[in-house]
C-alpha cells in the first residue's frame, strides 16, 4: 500500500507541472490584461508600460515561467497583482471554509442519499421508491442557483429560522450545505439504488437470507457493503468537485470560500492568483482521487494495490 | 424561467405572508451595516484604490486634503482652505492643525508630500498615478528621472504648496479621490491590511470576502461619527442582499434593476426607497474610425434608430434620465434644454441612404456578460434591425470586452461610465478627447480638433461659469457628431431601513462616509 501511495504521488508531479504549463500558456493567449484591470478605465500608456516593467510582464514568456516555477519550488506562490497580498496566505485563509462547506454538503448527501437509495431498492416500484425517484429527478434537474435562492426565501425570509447568508456560527452552514448537497443527494440515491438492485439479486444475498439473517442485517451488512464501490466513486468525484470551490453556492450565500477567490482572480486577470489557485486545486484533486482509490480497497477486499 | 419563478414567489411572498415584510422591528444592534460591496476591496492602502469597494473603504479610514459631500460638492478636508495663484498654476493648501492619525501621531505637511510620492512610485504597484500627473515633475518622478517631485513642497508643518505644469481648474476635485488620501510617515508592508489614517473610522477587522468592521474614531477632527461601529458586508449576489435587507440584517441596499418593480408596487417597500441621480452615463461607444461608422450621418442614424425612452422604461424600470450629451444634468456644463435624438426609424434609413448605404450596414455590437447589458444589447439589436442596421452581438467577459474596445476592435460597445469626481471634464475628456483614445477611455476613437481645443481652453479657465460654457459648447459639438449612442443617466435607487437616521444617497461613490448616520432605537418592544 505504501509503495502504491508513493508511486501515485510521484506520478502526480508531472501532472502538476503539465497543469502549470497549460495554465501559463492559456493565460498568455487569453484576451484581457492584468495591468489594464489594475489601472481601470482611465489610464495612459506610460503608466501601463511602467507597471508592466515593475511586474516583469515585459520579459519573455520562458523567463517568466522559470521564475514562477522557481518560486513554487521554494513554496512561494508570489503576491497578487491586485491586492499585493501573498497568494498562499489568501488561499489558506479560504480553503478551510470551502472544506467545511464541502464536508457538510457531502455528509448530508451521503447520509440522505445512501439511505434513500437503499430504502428504495428494498421494494422497487413501491410507494417510497416512486416518491424518492421523482424527488431525485427534481433534485438533479434544479440548478443549484435556484435551489439556493429558494432555500433563502423559505427558511430565512419567510420562516426566519436561519440567516440568509454569511459565514460564522454553524447555523450559517445549514442552507449552503443543503443547497450544495442537493444535487449529490439525488445522484447518490439513484446510484445506490441501482447498485443495490444489482447486488440484491446476487447469490450471497439469497444465502444470507436463507441462513435466517434479519432483513436489516442483510441490507446493511451484506448488500450495502457490496454496492458501495460505485457510490464511493460518486462521493469521491463530487467531493473533489466541491473542494475546488462551489462557486455558485459560495456566491449566493456570501460564503467566503475558494471558489469566489478564483472567480474574482480570473475576472481581474490576476495571473499569479489564478496560477496559484489552479496549482493548489490540482494538488487537492490528486489527493482526493488517491483517497478514493484507498477507500475502494477498504470497501472491497478484492481490490488490492501493490 | 428562473427569474419568472422567483418573481412569482416573491410576489406571493409580498402579497401574503406577514413574515415576508422587512423592517417590522428595530434590531437590537447599534452597528450600521452596509450591503453595497459585491466584491472584496483590493486593499485599504489608498494608493491601490482603483475600484469602488476599495475607494469607499479608504474614504472611511483616511482623509484627503478635500472631500466630497453625499451630493458631490467639494468641501475642505485636511486642508482648511486653499488659494490659487492668478495664473492658476500654484495651489497653496493651509492644513488643519491638531489632527492626529489613529495611532496618535500628528498629521503634518510632509506626509502629504510622501503620500503623493508613494502614489507616483511604480514600486507601489497602485495603478492610479495619473491622478497626480498634473503636478509639475510628477511624471519625471514616476519614471525615476527625479528623486523628488518638483512641484510638491511642504513649506512648513501646516502648508503644502503644489505647482502644476499647467493651469487646471479641476485640480482640487482630483485631490478628493481616494488615491490622494494622506498616509502616515511609516507604511509597513501590510499597511493595506492594517491601515492607519486620520479618517472618521478605524478598521477593526477584515474578513476577506465576508465583511470589514470599522469602529468610530472618537477623536475625529470633524466630530466623532454618531454610530459606534460600521460593518461593510460583501454580498456578491444582489438577490441575497435583498433577502438580508428583508430580514433586517442590513441597513442600506442598492435595489437591483431587475427588482425595481417589486419595490415600487408595494407601499410598505416603497416607503423605504430613496433615489438620487447618479453621475453615471450608460451609453454605446461607436468607433468612429471603423468602416461606415466614420460617417457622422451613419452614427446619427444609429441614434435615431433606438427608442431610448422605451429602453429606459422597460429594461431599467424607468431608472434613468434620457441623455442628450455626455454631461449629466447635475453638473455645470450640461445643457438640460438640448433635445435628444428622436426615435425615428424612417429618418435613420434616410440618413443611411444619404451616407451611401441604401441597403443598410452590418456592425458588431459588443457587450460584457452582465445580464442587464446583454438584454440591452438584444433590445438595441432589435431596434437597429428595423432601420436596416444589422448588428451581430458579441458577448465576452468584462475584461476581454474592454480590451477589445480599448484596442479599437469593436464597432459598437455597451458601456457604463461612473464619475471619479463631479465635473463635466470627467465625462468629456476620458470618453471623447483625442488624448484619451484607447486606454484613456475614449473607445469611440473620436478625434475632433475643435472639440479638443474647447476642452483645452476649459482646462485652463479659472472662471467656473466661463468653463461651464466651454464644456457646453464641446458637448454640443460631440452631440451633433454622435460618437456614442446617447442612452441615459442612471438613477440610483436605495432602500434604507426605517430605523436608520441621517442617510443620504451619495451621487458619487465615495460621497457617503456614514458620520451622520445612526440606528434609531425605539423605546420598548412592540
Amino acid at each position: 500500500m505504501l509503495t502504491f501511495l508513493l508511486r501515485r504521488l510521484a506520478l502526480a508531479v508531472p501532472t502538476l507541472v503539465g497543469v502549470l504549463v497549460v495554465v501559463f500558456l492559456l493565460l498568455y493567449v487569453a484576451p484581457g490584461d492584468p495591468v489594464q484591470e489594475m489601472v481601470g478605465e482611465r489610464a495612459d500608456a506610460e503608466t501601463i508600460a511602467r507597471l508592466r516593467r515593475e511586474l516583469r510582464l515585459d520579459e519573455p514568456l520562458p523567463v517568466q515561467f522559470a521564475s514562477y516555477i522557481g518560486g513554487v519550488v521554494r513554496g512561494d506562490l508570489g503576491r497578487s497583482y491586485i491586492t499585493n497580498r501573498p497568494i498562499l496566505g489568501d488561499i489558506l485563509d479560504r480553503f478551510p471554509k470551502t472544506l467545511l462547506l464541502a464536508g457538510a454538503a457531502m455528509a448530508i448527501a451521503a447520509t440522505v442519499g445512501i439511505t434513500v437509495g437503499a430504502l428504495s431498492a428494498r421494494k422497487p416500484g413501491g410507494w417510497f421508491d416512486r416518491v424518492a425517484l421523482s424527488l431525485t429527478y427534481l433534485g438533479i434537474s434544479f440548478p443549484v442557483y435556484w435551489v439556493g435562492l429558494l432555500l433563502i426565501l423559505l427558511f430565512a425570509v419567510m420562516l426566519r429560522w436561519l440567516p440568509p447568508s454569511g459565514y460564522g456560527r454553524p447555523i450559517y452552514l445549514v442552507l449552503p450545505a443543503l443547497a450544495l448537497g442537493s444535487r449529490s443527494i439525488a445522484f447518490l440515491a439513484r446510484v445506490t439504488r441501482s447498485a443495490m438492485l444489482e447486488v440484491l439479486g446476487g447469490d450471497f444475498v439469497r444465502t444470507a437470507r436463507a441462513k435466517g439473517l434479519r432483513e436489516r442485517a442483510v441490507i446493511v451488512r451484506h448488500a450495502l457493503r457490496n454496492a458501495l464501490i460505485p457510490v464511493i466513486t460518486v462521493l469521491g468525484l463530487d467531493f473533489g468537485y466541491y473542494l475546488t470551490g462551489s462557486i455558485l453556492t459560495e456566491t449566493i450565500f456570501s460564503w467566503p470560500g475558494l471558489g469566489r477567490y478564483v472567480v474574482n482572480a480570473i475576472a481581474r486577470r490576476d495571473l499569479p492568483a489564478i496560477q496559484g489557485s489552479v496549482l493548489f486545486l490540482s494538488v487537492v484533486f490528486v489527493l482526493v482521487n488517491l483517497a478514493t482509490d484507498v477507500a475502494y480497497a477498504k470497501a472491497d477486499p478484492r481490490v488490492a494495490y501493490d | 424561467m428562473r427569474r419568472l419563478l422567483l418573481s412569482a414567489l416573491l410576489a406571493t411572498c409580498a402579497a401574503g405572508a406577514a413574515a415576508c415584510r422587512g423592517g417590522d422591528s428595530t434590531p437590537e444592534r447599534s452597528t450600521l451595516v452596509d450591503s453595497r460591496d459585491t466584491y472584496d476591496p483590493r486593499s485599504l492602502d489608498p494608493a491601490l484604490s482603483t475600484d469602488v469597494p476599495t475607494g469607499r473603504a479608504v474614504g472611511y479610514v483616511f482623509d484627503g486634503l478635500v472631500r466630497f459631500t453625499p451630493d458631490a460638492r467639494v468641501e475642505p478636508g485636511l486642508a482648511e482652505r486653499w488659494e490659487v495663484s492668478p495664473d492658476g498654476r500654484v495651489y497653496t493648501f493651509h492644513l488643519r492643525r491638531g489632527v492626529a492619525f489613529h495611532d496618535g501621531a500628528p498629521f503634518v505637511a510632509r506626509q502629504v508630500v510622501r503620500s503623493f510620492e508613494r502614489v507616483l512610485d511604480p514600486r507601489t504597484r497602485g495603478g492610479r498615478p495619473n491622478t497626480l500627473y498634473p503636478i509639475r515633475g510628477a511624471r519625471d518622478f514616476a519614471d525615476g528621472k527625479a528623486r523628488t517631485v518638483a512641484g510638491l513642497a511642504a513649506a512648513n508643518d501646516s502648508t503644502v504648496v503644489i505647482t502644476l505644469s499647467e493651469p487646471l481648474a479641476i485640480f482640487p476635485k482630483l485631490l478628493a479621490m481616494p488615491v490622494a488620501a494622506v498616509v502616515p510617515d511609516s507604511v509597513p508592508a501590510n499597511f493595506g491590511e492594517r491601515p492607519v489614517g486620520t479618517g472618521p473610522w478605524k478598521l477593526v477587522e477584515w474578513k476577506h470576502d465576508d465583511y470589514l468592521r470599522f469602529a468610530a474614531n472618537k477623536s475625529y477632527w470633524g466630530g466623532a461619527p454618531k454610530a459606534d461601529s460600521l460593518v461593510a458586508r460583501i454580498i456578491p449576489e444582489p438577490s441575497t442582499a435583498v433577502a438580508e435587507f428583508d430580514v433586517g440584517n442590513v441597513d442600506v441596499l442598492q435595489v437591483p434593476e431587475g427588482e425595481t418593480r417589486d419595490w415600487d408596487q408595494t407601499d410598505e417597500r416603497k416607503a423605504v426607497l430613496q433615489s438620487a441621480p447618479a453621475l453615471r452615463f450608460v451609453h454605446i461607444a461607436i468607433n468612429t474610425t471603423r468602416g461606415p461608422l466614420k460617417d457622422a450621418r451613419v452614427r446619427q442614424a444609429i441614434n435615431h434608430a433606438v427608442d431610448v425612452n422605451a429602453v429606459v422604461a422597460q429594461l431599467f424600470a424607468g431608472r434613468g434620465r434620457r441623455a442628450a450629451g455626455v454631461v449629466p444634468p447635475a453638473l455645470a456644463g450640461a445643457d438640460t434644454l438640448r433635445a435628444a435624438y428622436a426615435y425615428d426609424p424612417a429618418r435613420a434609413k434616410q440618413l443611411l441612404a444619404e451616407a451611401g448605404h441604401p441597403n443598410g450596414i452590418n456592425v458588431e455590437l459588443w457587450t460584457s456578460q452582465t445580464p442587464i447589458y446583454v438584454r440591452l444589447a438584444e433590445t438595441v439589436q432589435g431596434y437597429l434591425a428595423q432601420a436596416n442596421i444589422r448588428a451581430k452581438i458579441v458577448q465576452r467577459d468584462a475584461s476581454s470586452a474592454r480590451e477589445a474596445a480599448r484596442k479599437g476592435e469593436t464597432d459598437l460597445f455597451i458601456r457604463d461610465w461612473w464619475a471619479d469626481y463631479p465635473d463635466a471634464e470627467n465625462f468629456l475628456v476620458p470618453l471623447l478627447a483625442a488624448e484619451s483614445k484607447g486606454p484613456g477611455g475614449n473607445y469611440s476613437y473620436y478625434a475632433s480638433p475643435r472639440f479638443d481645443a474647447l476642452l483645452d481652453r476649459a482646462r485652463r479657465e479659472q472662471n467656473d461659469e466661463a468653463r461651464a460654457a466651454l464644456y457646453r459648447q464641446a458637448d454640443s459639438l460631440a452631440f451633433a457628431d454622435a460618437p456614442v449612442v446617447f442612452l441615459f443617466f442612471y438613477n440610483e435607487l436605495y432602500a434604507v431601513q426605517p430605523w436608520v437616521r441621517g442617510f443620504q444617497v451619495p451621487t458619487i461613490f465615495n460621497g457617503q462616509r456614514w458620520t451622520d448616520v445612526q440606528v434609531q432605537r425605539q423605546g420598548g418592544a412592540r
